[in-house]
């Protein structure tokens, strides 16, 4: 077996600028395939964090039949006494906020405004006391100022200000229906614009008090959800199960959904580009895959007779294979660790500094929760595995070419020329 | 030692059926120093592949030391190369990475050969050959004549009961090939091993103590001593 690795070594430096392009091949994959991984995995840390921090927190809680019905946003499923089971999260030091979610229709006049116009929107009226504890919302005001309780004042989202052409002090009109089915207006001036690290918050976030929306709706002291936030990550679903089961033993009609539910558009975003960005890595190990597929075709093309030499020899098949696998692997892991050593430097890039995507997510929902810069994460795992993977497919493609050289018979290996 | 009773060999080359053996019937005693001579397509190297085991013959029976080769499998077959016989090629056919000394020893790493012997045998049987102080060379560094002399210790440091050369001669100059021929005459003598080679050369073939004459895959005439 020594024999065959020292042999295979030394046959590697008889061409060395093919084996050197081959093994940059290979080394070019895995290094792309660790820089799509290190941006991906990155994105969605960043964009689950984003997530929580200002659009689902980490759990809701809500009616059975709000949830069911939860495309229509109705104020008629609400829950009841949100008091009690802010109460009852707060004694387990679970921070907690009650929001009314509403459809409505912001409309606007020309004067202050650059022209008249109308926005079909969800507005949520958040308790401007409480919100802060679970939302990061308010750290996030760039021009103006945070809600007060029962002010008419609304929070806008920056780009939608932009978009609209509004300011802070700007009045603004909402048209929407009272829990009873009567049509409502809201007159309410803008507080303050809000430019968060989510996009969504940035371009659809419309945020008003919500004893103002207790009074103009007539809610009665209902919500439409309670928002919870696990301020540590760990055991998050055996936590979530456990606080499920207790709220569903108190509060019957009551259920809790995961960020990941409330989220589900995203979750499901997520996935379709994992699986898209998985086509691009195949595409790119099948690059290098031909790549050491053809040196191993060329090597042993031009070594049947010594194939033919060795087989003469008596020497076994199964050697004369290891010995080009073993070719193949020595590329392969040598590719696949300059792949990873010049990896680094860049993911560090990435890490550190990331990419700005600002002018593309400014006008396109891309679907992750990130405003401009894609931060990248590093991720031991993918080293290890891109290193497996590249050595693995290296001796995988040289299986191909070997059991065709044994398909000849030692006397036409011995005469090819 | 070696006996083949009407052995018939015939090719498929598309539609065409060559018969390249019509019925050889040819017994070798150990020891002896033998030509297969023949024009070209005489199938004299078809003679040498069935009797080394690197080819199969369709009729007739071929016995090695005893042992039919008929009923050998392809690992069978191998097994008795690896440690039965050893070739000398036309074009040399060494390992190009690999030193004289590697190129000499891998014979013996087929077969397992503890370290300390191969280095033992190794270095003699190239002194053998005049190689000495020539063992780290690499065949793009040596002659033709060294790199055959490489070829025939490769094929005697395993001491095989026979060692088949297939035209050794015909890539090296007449001097060079006269050498040769000395030389595998010598360890022909010294270990008694026998030796069967090809050739279509006269100067070749007056090396050989026996002379077996093929034409169009007959035993046309068998010259010389037998021992």
């Amino acid at each position: 077996m020594k024999f065959i690795i020292t042999l295979s070594w030394k046959n590697l430096t008889r061409y060395t600028r093919r084996t050197i392009i081959t093994a940059l091949s290979i080394s070019i994959g895995i290094m792309m395939f660790i820089l799509v991984d290190s941006l991906l995995t990155g994105a969605e840390k960043d964009s689950e964090r984003n997530l929580i921090a200002y659009e689902t927190a980490s759990a809701q809680i809500v009616t059975r039949k709000y949830w069911d019905d939860r495309e229509n946003l109705s104020l008629k499923d609400s829950i009841q006494k949100p008091d009690e089971v802010i109460s009852f999260l707060e004694k387990r030091g679970i921070p907690a906020t009650p929001r009314i979610s509403f459809p409505g229709e912001i409309i606007v006049y020309k004067n202050p405004y650059p022209e008249d116009g109308n926005l079909q929107v969800k507005i949520d009226a958040i308790d401007p006391e409480r919100d802060p504890k679970v939302f990061k919302l308010k750290d996030r005001i760039t021009e103006g100022r945070w809600l007060k309780p029962e002010e008419h004042g609304l929070l806008m989202g920056k780009w939608m200000a932009e978009d609209i052409g509004a300011k802070v002090g700007y009045p603004i009109t909402i048209f929407t229906k009272t829990r009873d089915g009567a049509y409502q207006t809201l007159d309410l001036t803008i507080t303050g614009l809000i430019n968060s690290e989510n996009p969504i918050v940035n371009r659809y976030g419309l945020y008003i008090p919500i004893d103002i929306a207790d009074e103009m709706l007539y809610m009665n002291g209902s919500a439409s959800a309670i928002f919870l936030l696990f301020k540590s990550t760990k055991n998050f679903d055996s936590r979530l199960l456990t606080l499920s089961k207790e709220i569903s033993s108190k509060f019957p009609d009551l259920t809790v959904v995961s960020w990941k539910e409330l989220a589900e558009d995203y979750v499901a975003l997520a996935e379709t580009k994992r699986g898209g960005s998985s086509i691009i890595l195949l595409f790119l190990f099948v690059i290098a895959a031909v790549g050491i597929s053809n040196t191993m075709l060329m090597a042993i093309y031009e070594r049947t007779r010594e194939i033919g030499m060795m087989r003469a020899m008596g020497m076994k098949e199964r050697s004369i294979g290891l010995l080009f696998i073993f070719e193949s692997a020595i590329i392969g892991a040598v590719g696949s660790l300059v792949g990873i050593i010049l990896s680094i430097p860049f993911v560090y890039l990435l890490v550190n500094h990331g990419i700005n995507y600002g002018w593309l997510t400014r006008d396109f929902d891309i679907g992750y929760r990130i405003t401009s810069i894609f931060y990248g994460a590093w991720n031991p795992t993918t080293f290890f595995k891109a290193f497996f993977m590249g050595t693995i497919i290296a001796v995988i493609v040289a299986l191909f070419p070997v059991r065709r050289a044994f398909k000849k018979s030692i006397v036409d290996c011995l005469c090819f020329r | 030692m070696i006996e083949l009773k009407n052995v018939k060999k015939r090719y498929h080359t598309g539609q065409t059926v060559v018969d390249a053996l019509r019925g050889i019937t040819l017994k070798i005693d150990k020891g002896e120093f033998l030509s297969i001579a023949g024009p070209s397509g005489s199938g004299k190297t078809t003679v040498l592949n069935i009797i080394g085991t690197l080819d199969t013959h369709d009729e007739g029976d071929v016995f090695l030391d005893g042992e039919d080769v008929s009923r050998m499998d392809k690992k069978t077959r191998a097994r008795y190369r690896r440690k039965n016989i050893g070739f000398i090629f036309q074009t040399f056919n060494l390992i190009p990475v690999l030193s004289a000394y590697e190129n000499v020893a891998f014979a013996l790493h087929l077969l397992k050969f503890p370290e300390e012997e191969i280095l033992d045998r190794t270095m003699s049987i190239l002194a053998e050959v005049g190689l000495e102080g020539f063992e780290n060379r690499r065949p793009d560094q040596l002659s033709g004549g060294q790199q055959q002399r490489v070829a025939i210790a490769r094929a005697l440091v395993k001491n095989p009961l026979l060692v088949i050369a297939d035209e050794p001669t015909a890539n090296l100059d007449s001097e060079t090939g006269e050498v040769i021929m000395q030389l595998m005459k010598s360890l022909n003598d010294k270990y008694n091993i026998t030796f069967i080679f090809s050739t279509h050369d006269n100067m070749v073939m007056e090396n050989a103590e026996r002379i077996v004459r093929i034409h169009d895959g007959k035993i046309e005439s068998d010259t010389g001593r037998i021992r």
